[in-house]
């Protein structure tokens, strides 16, 4: 009866007429069942990823959903943790062609869907950093840091905005690395647009690198120099949210 | 929880499901409500709602109503989800756990939905066996839900009430009896509902109903233009269903009622309304009990 359910040609979705009583035929009450495990299975795909819903339209959505589901059931009931791979999945399917940054998005959505069920943890201690002129850097929240091929922050704000004028204006067509800081706090998910120098410097921080491992690897992302180095920790971590900064005066 | 902390029970008094887009205003406002149901399944993977209903649950009684234990799979209840419900329990302290008389696991498949069961002998040692793990695991007794039915195995040879009481004597399980899903799945065989209603009164034991459930349906058409009720909780509780649930108190007695609401979630002042209408009908009951009794 499973596979009856989820069987994605005619005659797989047929069980034989003796095996059942009563006064609808047995076709009636699986094509229910059916409707109810593909019509959940959608759902809980469209609570995680409503910007590639609204992009590609309800229709064409579960179509996607249902062929997924038959491909990928589900192995366990909290279906909050269905769809982790719908973003390969939905890379290569037909129709898609035209939406190189489908993928992207979806990932993006995922790991955003993944931070709102985190609990905040506002006494979180994380790295801490020591830098020069007796400036220390604690960072206080626990970061995920998310590069992708097309700025798909903007793309998901406009499109579950329904800004047409916010979507045009993206260039989608550029491509380039697109680096984001994602949190959870109290109020919800926050995020941060960083350059790849500030993704890296992060990244090493979170890693456990020290000041000069995280400067270097920041370095390495385009060469800034010490003074671009400076500017990033201005214009970029400091004013994040999630850092605090406290000096020492030099004694 | 903290260990220690007040274990609410549940009065006999009409409850309200709880839903994800409700918290906020829950937390904020703490609305009347004699009591709250959740489905764990929506906890499990979700710690900041977790987190959130920890916070709802110092203020209200708290049942858990699972979907996922697959009480009526052949291969056994999956011990690691019988853990995460395992360690929900251990830290809401709910006064009632719940699932339903159904599958939706099979090999490493879930599907999520309510499956039918061939109510046969051997499936009822299945489904004994089942419930008999989890009520060990947890340490306490859950309660066991007539589902909605829209098919009917011809292998069946025991009537859905007889196989539900037999299975709470055996296990010693509960009954959350549902008086929508008797109604539904009645119509959809084209019996009387009332008739089976009074056989469900016949075969079950009184003490064995820990809870009642009240819910809304749609009604739909089949290709071929018959009529087929769908247990869908979006609506409000129809008339017969009342009549139903009437009849039901009149001989089990008042019992904690859930009123449950899932899809087209209306405002939760429209859930406090439906279940100020079970309240009346519990309170009339209590009344008639008293009357009775004195």
């Amino acid at each position: 009866m499973a596979a009856a359910l989820l069987a994605s040609d005619a005659a797989g979705q047929a069980l034989p007429e003796h095996m059942f009583a009563g006064a609808h035929a047995g076709a009636v009450g699986l094509r229910v069942h059916r409707n109810t495990v593909l019509g959940a299975l959608s759902h809980a795909l469209r609570l995680a990823f409503p910007a590639v819903d609204k992009l590609v339209g309800e229709a064409f959505f579960d179509r996607m959903a249902v062929d997924y589901a038959r491909a990928r059931p589900p192995a366990a009931p909290q279906l909050d943790e269905y769809g982790r791979d719908f973003p390969d999945f939905i890379a290569g399917f037909p129709g898609t062609e035209t939406l190189p940054y489908l993928r992207g998005l979806a990932q993006f959505e995922w790991l955003f869907a993944e931070l709102a069920r985190c609990r905040a943890e506002p006494g979180f201690t994380g790295p801490s950093l020591q830098l020069e002129g007796g400036v220390r850097l604690r960072f206080a929240a626990p970061l995920r840091l998310h590069a992708a091929r097309f700025p798909v922050e903007p793309l998901r704000a406009a499109i579950l905005a329904g800004d047409a004028q916010a979507l045009a204006a993206i260039d989608l067509q550029r491509g380039g690395d697109c680096h984001y800081a994602l949190w959870r706090s109290e109020q919800g998910v926050n995020l941060r647009p960083v350059s790849a120098a500030s993704a890296r410097f992060l990244a090493a921080v979170y890693a456990g690198g020290d000041a000069a491992t995280a400067l270097a690897a920041a370095a390495s992302a385009g060469g800034p120099g010490d003074i671009a180095i400076a500017q990033l920790l201005a214009q970029e971590i400091v004013p994040a949210g999630f850092v605090q900064v406290s000096a020492t005066p030099a004694g | 929880m903290n260990p220690g902390s007040p274990v609410h029970p549940i009065p006999a008094r009409a409850g309200i499901g709880l839903r994800l887009p409700h918290h906020a205003l829950v937390l904020a406002e703490r609305p009347a409500a004699a009591w709250l149901e959740v489905h764990p399944e929506n906890y499990m993977s979700d710690a900041h709602s977790l987190a959130e209903l920890e916070q709802v649950r110092k203020h209200y009684p708290l049942s858990l109503h699972a979907v996922g234990l697959s009480l009526g799979s052949a291969q056994g209840v999956d011990a690691a989800h019988i853990a995460r419900l395992k360690g929900l329990v251990e830290r809401l302290e709910p006064a009632l756990v719940s699932d339903h008389l159904s599958w939706s696991i099979a090999g490493a498949q879930y599907l999520p939905d309510l499956l039918p069961l061939p109510y046969t002998e051997e499936a009822l040692q299945v489904v004994c066996r089942n419930v008999s793990q989890v009520q060990e695991a947890l340490g306490r007794q859950i309660l066991v839900e007539n589902p909605s039915t829209y098919l009917q195995f011809a292998a069946s040879d025991i009537p859905e009430a007889e196989f539900l009481a037999a299975l709470a004597r055996r296990s010693g399980c509960g009954v959350l009896f549902d008086l929508n899903n008797i109604y539904v799945s009645a119509t959809n065989q084209r019996q009387d509902a009332a008739a089976e209603l009074r056989g469900w009164c016949r075969a079950l034991d009184a003490g064995a109903v820990g809870e009642m459930h009240l819910a809304g349906h749609a009604v739909v058409a089949t290709e071929a233009g018959e009529e087929l009720r769908i247990d869908d909780h979006g609506d409000h509780v129809c008339a017969a269903v009342w009549a139903l649930y009437e009849q039901a108190l009149a001989h089990f007695g008042a019992r904690p009622t859930l009123l449950e609401w899932d899809t087209r979630l209306p405002a939760f002042s429209v859930l406090q309304s439906e279940a100020a209408l079970a309240q009346a009908r519990l309170d009339s009951a209590q009344q008639q009990s008293y009357a009775r009794a004195v």
